[in-house]
């Protein structure tokens, strides 16, 4: 078949799934959050089970995807009205390529002294010596794939040790249990996982987690995206946010506060281990090692996103930065933030 | 006696194919320019299916910077080292089995066996033996390609005319000559058969290689360029995989013609 031959083939398939995307955009009156079965959708998980957006006249609707960037997918074609997931190069790419998304709240961070994202060698490499980021220059380190946020990560916390990303091999492995699969098949010396990877790496003994990336690069890892529609939609979308800002600070209060580095579990924290338990079908002892930190008010780290899109494009993966008014609109919770009383 | 002549209506008219060449061309230039004014317009939008002109902007900028020059490269590579290795194993094994009885016996089950498994469903393995790197790719490829080569060679050795070989024997040509000389040449139809079926197949397989673990090739930068969500580039990654099925496909007419100038197909 010639090229031609083969682009008229896909023409009327492309329309058709065009057609179909808009037309499902239309289903519902209720709120569609489009997340992830990981820890990190925790606080959406509380605002949900707790009744949080009831409470504020929303009614929600969890729609579980398996990667992050189909979220943002569906959130530009309308499909879903709120997303929660990595802030990824494809993210900025969608509303550098005219679809409008809003990045309007924080949902975790990589952050200091609390484990979410691993690097973790093989066992041999950390006995024979390995212990530091410099001397990652040269091997071959696991990951997703290229433009995802272990990417960013990954990239950063190198450059923070005097590397450069093209100073080691970053392999993109697809899924995370490809990856991990990997380390244990000795076919890469690394990898860049979040929890419970990193710990069942440790428990099987094939691997040695080095550092936690929020200790070396703390950042917006993760947010709440809305759809165009949705935060056109003000009254709804305050609404929304909210319930949001409720569930964050029950989160916090519940998980995140530390007394001299070890963690305070709040009085809720088996309520909140609990509840993450059920939504992402995971054991509570995997639960309970570890939930990443986010503001208790739900608001964005801006300026990094800036950071995030300067990098993206220094290294390739946008054409330009967007302004920051274009894609970023922290109003919502702000104003949500003011209007939920402190109990 | 005057003879009248009455015209013949040709009842078989409607059987007639004629070319329309214009027509063809038309059609597609048509459909481009529909493509490239429904994006316009923004009915489409440009995420979703980027314009053919943003895509030739895009090939343009990604040749001039060498990017897609050195996926090109590495692409190439690994299809013209799997593509060899394949061939020339298929071609052996199909002229031994396909001449001695004893080596048939053995290889031919075994082929049936082994011809049937989707080669991608081997990639896993072959990362597993080779690893991660380039053997692993050229392998599966050298697989892919060797099935189809060694079926057919063995088909068109089996098929090669008794009665030339026969003749062959007669002037005393031995059992070497005999498979260079007439039994080579009657199957080299078949041959070339194969490898352009090897050819499609051999792009496929690299496509789902590159797709695990490489940081290069036009599979990756398919899936890459998908990640990320840049349509354009995608679109351009596609281009190349067609371009380059389009290419081989006429460099192995173009092979077939020199090497068997008596037959001539498509």
């Amino acid at each position: 078949m010639s090229p031609a031959r083969r682009v008229a083939l896909a023409l009327p398939a492309g329309l058709l799934a065009i057609g179909l995307f808009v037309a499902s955009a239309h289903a519902a009156s209720l709120v569609k959050i489009g997340a992830l079965k990981l820890t990190s959708s925790a606080p959406l998980f509380i605002g949900v089970d707790k009744g949080f957006f009831k409470e504020f006249g929303i009614e929600p609707e969890l729609v579980f995807f398996q990667a992050a960037a189909p979220i943002a997918t569906a959130l530009a074609t309308g499909q879903i009205d709120v997303g929660a997931t990595g802030v990824t190069a494809a993210l900025y790419n969608i509303v550098l390529g005219g679809e409008q998304i809003w990045l309007v709240a924080d949902k975790g961070r990589e952050w200091p002294g609390y484990p979410l994202t691993g690097i973790v060698v093989q066992k041999e490499l950390y006995d024979g010596g390995l212990r530091s980021i410099a001397d990652l220059k040269g091997k071959r380190i696991g990951i997703t794939t290229l433009g995802s946020t272990f990417h960013y990560s990954l990239g950063n916390i190198l450059e923070k040790s005097g590397l450069k990303l093209e100073d080691v091999r970053v392999v993109p492995l697809q899924t995370m249990p490809a990856a991990i699969e990997a380390l244990k098949g000795k076919q890469v010396d690394a990898i860049m996982l979040p929890q419970p990877f990193p710990g069942t790496a440790e428990a099987q003994g094939f691997g040695k987690i080095l550092f936690w990336a929020g200790d070396l690069h703390p950042w917006q890892t993760v947010a709440v995206f809305f759809s165009k529609k949705f935060a056109a939609d003000r009254q709804r979308a305050v609404a929304f946010m909210k319930g949001y800002v409720k569930a964050s600070r029950y989160y916090y209060d519940a998980v995140l506060v530390q007394k001299d580095g070890r963690p305070a579990p709040g009085a809720n924290y088996d309520d909140v281990v609990r509840i993450t338990a059920r939504y992402t079908e995971a054991r509570p002892e995997v639960i309970r090692l570890g939930f990443p930190f986010q503001d208790r008010n739900a608001r964005l780290l801006v300026m990094d996103i800036e950071r995030q899109m300067k990098w993206w494009t220094d290294n390739g993966f946008m054409k330009r930065t967007i302004p920051l008014k274009g894609i970023v609109d922290t109003s919502f919770v702000e104003e949500a933030a003011k209007a939920v009383p402190e109990k | 006696m005057a003879v009248e002549r009455v015209a013949a209506h040709d009842r078989a008219a409607f059987l007639r194919r004629a070319d329309h060449r214009l027509l063809r061309v038309g059609a597609l230039v048509g459909l481009l320019v529909l493509w490239e004014a429904l994006t316009r317009v923004g009915w489409i939008p440009a995420l979703f299916l980027p314009s053919p002109l943003g895509v030739i902007r895009e090939l343009g900028e990604m040749a001039a910077s060498g990017q897609l020059l050195v996926h090109l490269e590495a692409s190439l590579r690994r299809l013209l080292l799997g593509f060899a290795f394949g061939a020339v194993a298929g071609v052996a094994v199909g002229v031994v089995t396909g001449f001695f009885s004893r080596a048939e016996a053995v290889g031919q089950p075994l082929i049936a066996a082994t011809f049937p498994i989707p080669k991608i469903a081997l990639l896993p393995l072959l990362i597993l033996w080779l690893g991660l790197g380039e053997p692993s790719k050229v392998a599966v490829i050298a697989l892919g390609v060797f099935f189809p080569m060694a079926i057919n060679t063995y088909a068109g050795v089996r098929e090669a005319d008794p009665l030339l070989v026969r003749a062959a024997v007669a002037f005393g040509a031995g059992r070497w000559s005999v498979i260079r000389k007439v039994i080579l040449p009657s199957a080299l139809p078949m041959i070339f058969a194969g490898l352009k079926l090897g050819a499609g197949t051999a792009l496929l397989l690299l496509v789902a290689a590159e797709m695990i673990a490489a940081d290069s090739g036009i599979g990756f930068l398919v899936l890459h360029a998908g990640n990320i969500m840049d349509t354009t580039k995608l679109m351009v990654g596609i281009v190349c995989l067609s371009l380059l099925g389009v290419l081989s496909h006429w460099l192995l007419t173009r092979g077939e013609r020199l090497a068997v100038p008596w037959r001539h197909t498509s």
